[in-house]
């Protein structure tokens, strides 16, 4: 039982790191007003760039910081049209994951079924591992664990929440024309907060080609990007709890391999249907059981709304 | 001080985003062609090909017309959610859902086509408002974003034809992979491959416009799309307006599945709804809203489905062809927006620049 416990946890800890990344990224952008619908393209980039990377250099680490880099590149893409020219944010981040997806197929082509060869190896921490159940899970897998699910959250919970330039940010998201009246620079903070996010969901995917499936192929990513997404949405666009349901949501997933390794009498199809059910059920359930929950966790007020200096 | 010179109008005209979009698509196919030739093709090589082969030929003139068939049908499916100012984003997987429901019966049912076929487009109809339920309802009884619920089931309506085509359905006659035997009855045809789906389609959209446009409900629509607050204060039932649209896009998307299964694979297959749920989202957009421009937009869609075939025996993955849609996409979004700044007259800051001296 407690084998089995420790490696769901294991699986649940590797799905959910790809969600968290992603999602945290997106709540900087989202926390800013703008919604980045080109996650799962940015992500299928990360991942196809980490892979190439990889079979020419054989360092993950290389490959990392290019997924980064190509990540925030497509994001800059995405907040050239969706911030700086200011069209449609739907329309833009449809956009830029149709192009995500294609691109990355078609450089991915040669690339793809070939196992990668540098992964993140396996690091153990000392005395922490030792914990049980949570010590093999979080300490003794790779060296990125720790600072995706503790360093990224709570600095980007300090920032948000306890600077002056935390509370700018979001008074970006709330009430752009109040912002830029306090002479906050709108365009900017939008620019850069949605690079960033983009660059997150690239790590996010390069993270998912050189730990959890160390192998490129086409559709990969198979809707975590969206995930992330309905993540944001369920923890309230909030840095902490968002990391905690990716989490959970990896436990979601840990469940379907369970399954699938213990030949549970149900097809591996309908567990591979979890997280996806599992990630409806997230944003539907809590608001019909608890109604004041819109209210509590509501997207910032400008969400999604281009600003207009000049409209009057 | 540097004064404005351009000011921004609420509504854009339609020639200006006319000539806007031209050149967004322009613009990327010029970026397309630019990216070809580093690739080491040749764009204008490539270009004489594909019209010969798209609209120089009649194979390629009955490809265009099978990929309309489906376009028309989803791009509706997505323009009529619009309207209300939704977006189903999950076109794709109510065509699954249709196309799963259709085979269904197609399977099930022994009978003539004249008994089985109403039978599989009333399935196809059904199983795609039925993919939609759980969206609609969250979004019209507790707010829930339906971009993101219509998508995930994307997932799962693919999932459920791996799972159909490879576990129960599979084709146990010739063995084909990730697929179901062919079905006994089809759509009959029309003009060489080119079954009546494709007509039907058209008179579809046409029909739609006309109940967008001349009816109450569709009136009531507009207005619940164009303003939620408004249209509740006059007395319009917005949620049930918003069920009700979102079931008929449902519809038209499984619709188009049926449309598929029955005139064009005549069969169930893994993979068999091509995108044509996204690109139907892409032909909304070029659509703008209108019912009627979802012919037109549906034609360039095929266009540029049509011309991936003949990229894909150039050795270019058809997934270019995703990347392309998107590009294009991108500019017609920045088109857009662009159309809606009108460059101010010489004479008019000047009073802004008086009034800023003043101040």
């Amino acid at each position: 039982m407690i084998t089995l416990l420790t490696g769901m946890l294991a699986t649940a800890v590797l799905a959910g790191g790809v969600l968290a990344l992603a999602a945290l990224g997106e709540v900087l952008a989202e926390r800013v007003g703008v919604t980045n619908l080109g996650v799962e393209g940015l992500m299928a980039l990360g991942a196809v760039s980490a892979v190439i990377t990889v079979f020419s250099f054989h360092s993950p680490w290389v490959g990392l910081l290019v997924a980064i880099m190509v990540g925030a590149v497509g994001g800059m893409v995405f907040a050239f049209g969706a911030v700086v020219m200011r069209a449609n944010q739907v329309l833009c981040g449809l956009a830029t994951t149709f192009m995500g997806l294609g691109l990355s197929t078609a450089l991915g082509h040669n690339y793809a079924g070939q196992p990668v060869d540098a992964t993140f190896g396996h690091v153990t921490i000392p005395l922490l591992s030792a914990i049980p159940v949570i010590g093999p899970a979080f300490f003794a897998q790779n060296i990125l664990i720790v600072p995706i699910y503790v360093l990224l959250p709570a600095l980007v919970h300090f920032v948000m929440f306890r600077t002056r330039h935390g509370l700018n940010m979001r008074a970006v998201g709330e009430n752009p024309a109040a912002a830029d009246a306090a002479g906050i620079p709108v365009m900017a903070m939008r620019f850069w907060y949605v690079t960033l996010g983009g660059a997150m969901a690239g790590m996010a995917g390069g993270y998912l080609t050189l730990t959890y499936v160390p192998v490129w192929s086409e559709g990969m990513v198979a809707g975590r990007g969206w995930i992330a997404l309905a993540l944001v949405i369920f923890a309230g666009y909030r840095p902490i709890i968002v990391t905690l349901s990716a989490l959970l949501f990896g436990l979601v997933t840990a469940l379907s391999f369970v399954g699938q390794a213990h030949n549970w009498p149900i097809d591996p199809a309908f567990l591979n249907m979890l997280p996806y059910l599992g990630t409806m059920a997230f944003i539907i359930v809590p608001v019909v059981v608890w109604h004041r929950m819109r209210r509590v966790m509501a997207a910032p007020a400008a969400l999604a709304q281009p600003y207009y200096r000049d409209v009057r | 001080m540097a004064t404005r010179a351009f000011q921004r109008l609420p509504t854009a005209p339609a020639g200006r985003i006319l000539m806007l979009r031209l050149v967004a698509i322009i613009l990327s196919l010029f970026i397309i062609a630019c990216v070809l030739a580093l690739s080491g093709h040749s764009p204008l090589m490539l270009a004489e090909l594909i019209i010969h082969s798209t609209l120089g030929s009649r194979f390629g003139l009955e490809d265009l017309a099978l990929f309309m068939c489906p376009l028309l049908l989803t791009g509706a499916a997505v323009t009529v959610c619009g309207t209300i100012g939704l977006w189903n984003i999950g076109a794709e997987g109510q065509f699954y859902a249709g196309a799963i429901a259709a085979t269904g019966v197609a399977l099930g049912v022994h009978g003539s086509a004249l008994t089985v076929l109403p039978l599989m487009t009333i399935a196809g109809i059904v199983g795609g408002m039925a993919w939609i339920t759980v969206p609609t309802l969250a979004r019209a009884y507790a707010g829930v974003n339906e971009i993101i619920t219509t998508l995930l089931l994307n997932f799962i309506a693919s999932l459920l034809t791996y799972y159909l085509t490879t576990g129960p359905w599979r084709d146990r006659i010739s063995g084909a992979q990730v697929s179901t035997q062919r079905i006994s009855v089809s759509i009959p045809e029309m003009w060489g491959i080119v079954h009546w789906g494709f007509p039907v389609a058209i008179v579809i959209v046409i029909g739609l416009a006309l109940v967008l446009s001349r009816t109450r409900w569709g009136y009531e629509i507009r207005i619940g799309g164009a303003n939620p607050e408004a249209a509740r204060y006059a007395g319009i039932p917005v949620r049930l307006r918003i069920i009700s649209v979102m079931l008929l896009s449902g519809g038209l998307a499984g619709l188009a599945g049926m449309f598929e299964v029955a005139g064009t694979v005549h069969r169930l297959q893994g993979g068999m709804a091509n995108n044509f749920g996204y690109l139907g989202i892409v032909v909304a957009v070029l659509a703008r809203g209108s019912c009627l421009n979802v012919i037109p937009a549906a034609l360039l869609m095929a266009l540029i489905l049509d011309s991936g075939i003949v990229m894909q025996t150039q050795q270019l993955s058809a997934s270019v062809i995703l990347a392309i849609t998107g590009l294009i996409l991108f500019m017609i979004a920045i088109g857009d927006e662009l159309a809606h700044y009108r460059p101010l007259a010489r004479t008019t800051p000047q009073g802004t620049a008086a009034g800023s001296k003043v101040s």
